[in-house]
């Protein structure tokens, strides 16, 4: 794969790279990221496709394949490569209709088949696209958007100073039920992992803990408090 | 209370196994009331409807448009969601019975199954509890009480704690440190009034002991009004094996097969399968008779379930008795050729054990055949199998040979955040163990749920995982084997890409701007999921 670039990364290169116009950006949707220590493990950061140009010797071929889960029709893609990052992607993206798709990575015998659920496109305010995709099962948020519009947003996010990844850091409940203590108040410092409160739920006691060190900004629940799934718990500096 | 027990089956005017051929000419009870919800009630009802038997469903404000209401022949609304308010309310679900005319009520699993108090209830209304006695859901309930008749009966305990630990006594400390000492690190604190996981906790040293047994001792209380607790040695690695019994009015209790059940997270099983791996027929037999022994002392009728720890050096230790019928009931039914919900109708209307069961039992210690359930739950294996409550938008079951699936959930349907969150139960049978687990493969291949995180990842990944295949189980297995962050973190890469090159091939920023304003034609296949979509978000049950 190839090494992947990120948005912040990305010092005034809109300007200085060609941008083709179809790229698209894609990252994983807010609904994705996960509550606690694990967040900034977990994402994989976003990635930008392009169409690349079909050249001969290139490792995809023309010749129409048998449908179905592992062999596919031939791609839908235009021009049948894919730039990811830059490098051109060995896989191809087979649909066949409801919503039902593979997606074949890799060449041959060594490639991997995932069993793709695509679902409804939804438009967001801030111009992004959603969508909930299941890859094997596993249900993932993408927000997607054209390359040359995200470029413009994170350039002008950082003009303004607040970089990706390092705004205020929000401990969300990840499943309702009731606050049983809490074990700091707004104006402490706390490390990665520190234990900031006890949740009961399903009968059970779950510690919810720092996503990274910080200064608590505020505690928004008292003990016995009951909670959603999505309240805000605590928020981080 | 007026009472409304149907007359005696005919049979009960004549003795013993002679009349049995009649027993099956009649369904056992006219009307059955079902005491649960989920996928459990819509198994029990087609027991009944099977057996021409009238069915009477109750139902929380949050299942009022659920599959068991539906296919029910009479609903009663019980209450509120939470099952405080709706489905443990012995008083509502007694009265709903009576109110309806119900002969029997049949408690499903967990809610009020185990309870013997509502069993009393029941039986205090003139009806049938559907379910092993009064005396035996006490009896075997209190687990320590059931560790005593256990080893009363010479069957092998888990070693630890045979009396409640004194936990609210602080001059006991010492004492308590040196029984736990006597049993050995680690150990586990566990609750006597009920299982799951729920009051359990795990010590590795004596300084901990004392926080574990407060913790523990709360849980316990919180979740089953009784806060005792005790102490067990861990066996680790340990396999979950457990017996599934029936007995009859005359005392006679019979082991029809056994489970696996190795594969739990937090005493949370995740996958079953029927027949145990790797156990020779004298074994089978050897632990068959360990349970049919404690049951037979706890004088167990209907059905229950022994459950028993085997060590690595292969000896058995009996754990508990659940006195219910139990979730992964069904792949012992695949292998044994059996209805078990049926036979309970039967042995609670009086029957002795039909030819069905005997058969099953002969069978026992050398089954044919080979058959594995995982559980789909709504939670997140990539965070730690956290509830993951909502609408389910797509849900596409697999069918065809060898497959069962028990559910009640339909696209568009709401998973509700107030119960279990057990939402289908995948059952694989072939003609062997190895038949079974490509069987599951394809099956997990087939299955299609949108809308909401399940536990199929997991799945997918056990059923393709090589030490699975050999049978290398333990209850560590799934901490020892499963990465959820590492396994959601590649599926999460994949989904970026098959968004974007969906996204290319429609022609997504060709406009420059935010999505594809082009509009859909409903006649070219790329655009029919569109549509499909759409109609598959439509929420059945508004909140």
């Amino acid at each position: 794969m190839a090494a992947v670039t990120t948005g912040s990364d990305e010092a005034g290169s809109a300007d200085e790279r060609p941008a083709d116009p179809r790229a698209v950006r894609v990252r994983l949707g807010p609904a994705s990221a996960h509550a606690g220590l694990e967040a900034a493990v977990v994402e994989p950061p976003a990635i930008v496709l392009a169409p690349g140009t079909h050249s001969g010797g290139a490792p995809s071929d023309e010749q129409p394949t048998p449908s179905g889960f592992g062999q596919g029709i031939a791609p839908v893609t235009g021009d049948g490569i894919v730039l990811v990052d830059g490098r051109p992607l060995a896989g191809r993206l087979v649909r066949h209709g409801a919503g039902r798709a593979t997606l074949a990575l890799g060449t041959g015998t060594g490639g991997a088949r995932h069993r793709v659920l695509l679902g409804p496109q939804q438009a967001d305010p801030s111009g992004a696209v959603r969508r909930e995709v299941v890859v094997d099962g596993w249900l993932v948020q993408v927000e997607l958007e054209s390359e040359r519009r995200a470029a413009l947003r994170a350039r002008a996010g950082r003009e303004r100073g607040d970089a990706e990844g390092n705004g205020p850091a929000e401990v969300r409940a990840i499943i309702p039920g009731a606050v049983i203590s809490v074990a700091v108040a707004a104006g402490d410092e706390v490390t990665a992992g520190q234990e900031l409160l006890v949740v009961e739920a399903m009968k059970m006691q779950n510690e919810l803990r720092a996503p990274r060190a910080g200064r608590i900004a505020r505690v928004a629940v008292a003990p016995g408090q009951k909670i959603e799934l999505g309240d805000v718990l605590v928020v981080l500096e | 209370m007026a009472t409304s027990r149907s007359e005696p089956h005919p049979s009960l005017h004549k003795d013993g196994p002679a009349a049995e051929p009649e027993w099956a000419a009649r369904p056992p009870f006219r009307r059955v009331l079902i005491a649960n919800r989920g996928e459990i009630a819509v198994r029990i009802i087609r027991a009944c409807r099977d057996l021409g038997m009238e069915t009477i469903a109750v139902y929380s404000d949050a299942d009022a448009g659920a599959a068991h209401v539906r296919l029910a022949d009479m609903a009663v609304r019980l209450g509120p969601a939470p099952p405080a308010e709706s489905y443990l309310r012995t008083d509502a679900v007694v009265d709903a019975a009576v109110q309806a005319g119900a002969q029997a009520i049949h408690p499903g699993y967990g809610f009020l199954a185990e309870r013997a108090a509502f069993a009393r209830a029941v039986e205090a209304a003139g009806l049938v509890f559907v379910g092993p006695s009064v005396a035996a859901i006490d009896a075997l309930g209190d687990k320590l009480h059931a560790r005593r008749l256990a080893r009363d009966a010479g069957v092998p305990v888990v070693p630890g704690t045979l009396d409640p630990v004194p936990v609210e006594r602080p001059d006991q400390v010492e004492a308590i440190v040196a029984q736990a000492e006597a049993i050995g690190f680690p150990l586990l604190v566990k609750a006597a009034a009920g299982g799951g996981g729920r009051g359990m906790r795990r010590v590795t040293a004596a300084s901990d002991l004392p926080a574990a047994l407060a913790a523990g001792s709360h849980e316990a209380a919180s979740a089953f009004g009784d806060g005792s607790v005790y102490l067990e040695r861990e066996i680790e690695p340990a396999r979950h094996i457990e017996v599934q019994l029936l007995g009859d009015v005359h005392g006679t209790v019979v082991a029809i097969g056994e489970r696996d059940c190795s594969l739990q997270r937090r005493h949370q099983k995740l996958v079953e399968e029927a027949p145990a791996p790797g156990l020779t027929a004298d074994e089978r037999r050897h632990l068959h008779a360990m349970a049919v022994k404690v049951a037979s002392a706890a004088g167990l009728q209907n059905a229950a379930t022994a459950e028993f720890l085997r060590s690595p050096d292969g000896s058995f230790h009996f754990l508990e008795v659940n006195t219910r019928l139990q979730v992964e009931h069904g792949v012992t039914e695949l292998v044994g050729d059996i209805d078990i919900v049926r036979e309970q109708f039967f042995l609670a209307a009086g029957a002795p054990l039909s030819p069905a069961a005997l058969a099953a039992a002969a069978r026992a210690a050398d089954p044919a055949g080979h058959a594995i359930e995982v559980r789909i739950s709504a939670e997140d294996p990539g965070r730690d199998f956290a509830p993951t409550p909502g609408l389910v938008t797509r849900w596409h079951l697999p069918s065809g040979p060898g497959v069962r699936v028990d559910t009640a959930i339909e696209p568009g349907d709401r998973v509700p955040a107030a119960y279990d969150n057990l939402i289908a139960k995948v059952m694989v049978h072939a003609g062997d163990r190895a038949a079974a687990i490509d069987r599951l493969v394809r099956v997990l291949d087939e299955l299609e749920v949108g809308g909401i995180q399940t536990t199929l990842p997991f799945h997918r990944f056990v059923a393709r995982h090589a030490g699975f295949r050999a049978a290398r189980l333990s209850t560590g297995w799934v901490g020892e084997h499963w990465d959820g962050a590492a396994e959601y973190r590649s599926a999460a890469r994949a989904a970026q890409l098959a968004t974007g090159m969906a996204a290319l091939a429609d022609g997504f920023g060709l406009d420059g701007g935010s999505g594809s304003r082009r509009p859909v034609d409903p006649r070219s296949p790329g655009r029919r999921w569109f549509l499909d979509g759409l109609e598959r978000t439509l929420d059945r049950w508004p909140r």
